[in-house]
């Protein structure tokens, strides 16, 4: 009984320090809250006396730095930077303006394609950049499958390369081809890649600086962290004006625009309608809200099957019928999506290429067009065979619930609010379905094993390749290999057009071809595209003081069909003292409510430390 | 009142005049803290809360294609804390999240609870080469990071609220697991253990009749520590996208909020309201277990009256 004192007066300390815990937190909460943060002005400093880097936020990973593997949209970015084409594409209307070629032209019968090629083009290390770089690049994607990999369509067709003289490259060709001015394959040195043993293996991230020609030299690599370039002092169409080009890599966009508002990037891209309307009041933020050339889709597995006939994968049967995906599609209120999943910042989804290209894109006519109509929806499955059961589900001939899943980027806050309305859409006309949010789509996308799946590609200004993506030429060679396939279409019809509109060289008639194509798919309904999301990006007007967009007037800048952006871009004069656009009210109400947090976790410590003390005594 | 039914009420009804009696003084005692009364009144508001949901705001406010409001609005009259990207009102959907947040805690905890008692009273029992073996199994999962392990298995299993459930569960219990078994060395180290087993109590017998009922107290404790643990790793996983994308919690709400851009664009009334239910959450629990604790704790109970 004797300790019954001093523990009793003990306890009341206790409190107290309870309490100052909670008060230096929340004071510490507001000294950082309160704009003494000098993060901006740091960057600023580190920047006058050091070169002048341009820093632009991405997220995506990079898949493989070797141009016969990488697909994705930052690995090709990239490779557009440190590599020439053959041809580029025209800023401001697409047409094919001279790259690693001056002039490109084809025989009168179609089948034999000469390239000059330009001879003040020189790869970092001092060689000559000549035809044979060209045609041994492509003679290794047509005799070997893993470096045919990514780019592989292009060269299909080809029936021999050849280089008669350094200036003079020679194609010759099976069937006419029309994409011959629109070959975005990246030129590889020669003297370099031949040492390479598997192409399928190698990603080209182990030797630093890597061999290029293009605007850019790669310098550095770090998986997930950092891509550095330098500029190519001898680029032939002149050098960049930054010193340096970093992709810095945020996973998180909350991370990579407060990381702008600082000032600590130049650039960022994929931003939310949230974050585009706040930064639009930020001062020295340029928002820049452009059509974009990717299309956002809702695939439906057709069945996934291989080349050599076997079928693979578990996509549900009832989406090998038709009516079905139409009436999946009929029941997905595009406007909604647009007006609140993407809030005004992308275009209603009709044909297979966006609007950004006018020459190839599509409109389905009223008659053919499959508008938003739950009521016709339920007709189509009530045809297929799907009618409501008492539980108010669809249920199938042999007593299944229609129960779909859909494969959804958990990087993509789009899919996953148009899949809460999918859900609901969907759920009124009695059908279920689970919306699988992964990482990594890659896994169950290639081995067939979903039903449907949010899709989406940048288009280039020339078709060709998004098209061939959905012929049965792209299906996996058997069921274990991976195919150039997106979605494991083959389909007669298409196919036939695909190979007319390649032999095609009048750009009239084959965008009249393009366009039919785009109809038959629309009808098949295995590609539902239900919005052409725009570029939404920002930039720091304080850092770049000019850039090019693509097309010249209101294009975008991350991901150009081209190096125009960051090769163009000019840096803002360094002794630049426009205050403190780093200091933002998001910040401060995002330390603020982490402030919060910590006086809890604060208090919540103070009761465990509390507890111990009591366990020790 | 004949001699035959007084012999068969009376060890019950004593057995039960017993338990009133101690849980009246368990409820004395415990009344005399006020922090855990503080702790105590918390949570009877939220648990309230929780259970009216359907009545305050019914199962419609996670409807995304019937939402009232536009998008992130600020608060206002009609939406006390705005509303999401959805245009949902986020007070609806707070009051919606508590009811998953407080499942999931209270089920999390107490199934990593029920491992850690039955683990510990095992080994404790047992002793010898099995205690070794157990306790060696427990302390690998002890110096696993809770998190790192029940990220892992939210990953690889299918994304629901059982899934976290169970990640949560089977990453936590190895702290019950060592405190009960000292618990039970201890008890089962008293005279009339021997005298019970002498008598012919089996292990069972004894595990259940006089162990368990020894631990009772501090697995009680345990378990209301291990509910606001159970809420804080929720909302982690949740926050980290591997809760059920189809539930609307709180750490889910924090996960849409910064998916919207809510942190960098300084839309505060989609962050600040879950965060601070968590911690006001955690906090509650926090108060009653340590006070349940220090009330049921031999050691400690004397010197609290």
């Amino acid at each position: 009984m004797d300790t019954e004192i001093p523990r009793s007066t003990r306890q009341r300390p206790r409190t107290r320090t309870l309490l100052v815990v909670g008060a230096t937190a929340l004071a510490l909460a507001a000294a950082a809250a309160t704009p003494l943060n000098p993060a901006p002005q740091q960057a600023k400093a580190a920047q006058a006396d050091a070169k002048r880097t341009l820093t632009v936020a991405v997220s995506q990973s990079i898949d493989s730095l070797s141009p016969f593997l990488a697909q994705r949209l930052v690995s090709t970015s990239v490779h557009r930077l440190i590599y020439e084409n053959l041809t580029n594409y025209d800023v401001k209307d697409n047409h094919a303006v001279p790259g690693l070629a001056t002039k490109w032209e084809p025989s009168p019968d179609k089948l034999t394609w000469t390239y000059t090629i330009r001879e003040d083009s020189s790869w970092s290390d001092g060689e000559q950049a000549t035809a044979e770089d060209a045609a041994w690049t492509f003679n290794t994607m047509m005799k070997d499958e893993g470096a045919a990999t990514a780019n592989g369509s292009f060269v299909a067709n080809f029936k021999k390369v050849t280089a008669p003289s350094p200036t003079r490259l020679v194609i010759e060709l099976k069937k006419p081809q029309a994409t011959m001015a629109a070959l975005d394959v990246p030129i590889l040195p020669r003297h370099e890649w031949e040492k390479v043993g598997d192409f399928s293996k190698f990603n080209n991230d182990k030797k630093f600086p890597v061999v290029g020609n293009g605007p850019f030299v790669l310098t550095d690599y770090k998986v997930d962290q950092y891509v550095k370039l330098k500029p190519n002092e001898k680029f032939w169409r002149g050098a960049p004006k930054f010193d340096e080009l970093v992709l810095k890599y945020y996973k998180d966009g909350d991370a990579a625009v407060a990381a702008l508002q600082k000032g600590e990037v130049s650039f960022a891209a994929n931003l939310t309608p949230a974050q585009a309307a706040s930064l639009s009041k930020t001062e020295n933020i340029k928002v820049n809200d452009a059509p974009g050339r990717r299309f956002y889709a809702l695939a439906t597995n057709p069945g996934a099957r291989s080349k050599d006939g076997k079928k693979f994968g578990n996509g549900h049967p009832a989406l090998l019928d038709q009516r079905v995906r139409q009436a999946l599609f009929a029941a997905t209120d595009r406007k909604t999506i647009i007006d609140k999943v993407f809030q005004g910042h992308a275009v209603e989804g009709e044909g297979y290429i966006p609007p950004r290209f006018p020459a190839y894109h599509w409109k389905p006519s009223a008659g053919q067009k499959i508008a938003y109509d739950p009521a016709k929806a339920a007709a189509l499955l009530d045809e297929a065979g799907y009618k409501k059961n008492s539980a108010g589900k669809r249920v199938g001939k042999d007593g299944k619930p229609l129960d779909f899943r859909i494969l959804c980027h958990a990087t993509d806050p789009n899919d996953k609010a148009i899949g809460k309305y999918m859900q609901e859409w969907w759920g009124e006309l009695g059908i279920g379905l689970k919306v699988e949010c992964l990482d990594n789509v890659s896994d169950p996308w290639l081995a067939g094993e979903y039903d449907l799946a949010f899709d989406g590609w940048s288009v280039n200004p020339d078709p060709d390749f998004v098209l061939s993506i959905h012929t049965c030429a792209a299906l996996p060679a058997t069921p274990k290999d991976t195919g150039a396939t997106d979605n494991f279409i083959c389909d007669k019809k298409f196919d036939q057009l695909y190979a007319q509109q390649t032999a095609e060289y009048d750009e009239a008639k084959r965008a009249g071809i393009v366009k039919q194509m785009q109809s038959r798919l629309y009808d098949t309904g295995y590609m539902n595209v239900m919005a052409y999301p725009n570029a939404v990006e920002a930039y720091r007007t304080d850092q770049i003081k000019s850039i090019t967009t693509m097309p010249e007037s209101g294009g975008n800048l991350w991901g150009q069909d081209g190096y125009w952006s960051w090769w163009s871009a000019v840096p803002a004069d360094v002794d630049d003292t426009s205050g403190e656009g780093g200091s933002s009210t998001g910040l401060v109400v995002g330390i603020g409510a982490a402030a919060v947090l910590a006086v809890g976790l604060g208090i919540f410590v103070a009761m465990r430390r509390r507890s111990t003390a009591e366990d020790r005594e | 009142m004949t001699s035959t039914a007084d012999a068969l009420s009376s060890p019950s009804s004593l057995a039960w005049a017993r338990r009133r009696g101690s849980v009246a003084r368990f409820w004395r005692s415990y009344r005399t803290h006020r922090t855990g009364l503080l702790g105590l009144g918390a949570l009877a508001v939220i648990a309230l809360v929780a259970l009216a949901a359907p009545l305050l705001v019914g199962g419609d406010v996670q409807s995304v294609t019937n939402a009232p409001g536009s998008a992130l609005d600020s608060p206002s009259g009609e939406f006390p804390l705005g509303t999401d990207q959805f245009g949902r009102s986020l007070l609806g959907l707070l009051i919606w999240g508590a009811r998953i947040s407080l499942t999931v805690g209270l089920m999390a905890a107490a199934l990593s609870v029920a491992i850690g008692t039955l683990v510990g009273i095992l080994a404790g029992h047992f002793g010898g080469w099995f205690s070794t073996v157990v306790m060696r199994i427990t302390d690998w999962f002890l110096v696993m990071p809770t998190l790192v392990l029940a990220i892992v298995l939210a990953t690889v299993m299918s994304r629901s609220v059982w899934t976290v459930i169970l990640a949560i569960g089977v990453t936590s219990w190895p702290t019950t697991a060592r405190l009960v078994r000292a618990q039970t060395l201890a008890v089962e180290s008293r005279p009339y253990i021997e005298r019970a087993t002498a008598l012919g109590g089996g292990h069972g017998h004894i595990m259940t009749r006089h162990v368990l009922p020894n631990v009772m107290p501090l697995v009680l404790a345990q378990t209301t520590l291990g509910i606001s643990h159970a809420i804080l790793t929720e909302a982690t996983l949740a926050f980290l996208g591997l809760g059920d994308p189809d539930v609307v919690s709180w750490g889910g709400m924090l996960q849409d909020a910064r998916e919207a851009g809510a942190v960098s664009s300084g839309h505060w009334w989609y962050l600040a309201p879950p965060g601070i239910a968590i911690a006001l959450v955690a906090l509650a629990f926090t108060l009653c277990g340590r006070t349940v604790e220090s009330v049921l704790n031999p050691k400690l109970g004397v010197s609290t009256r």
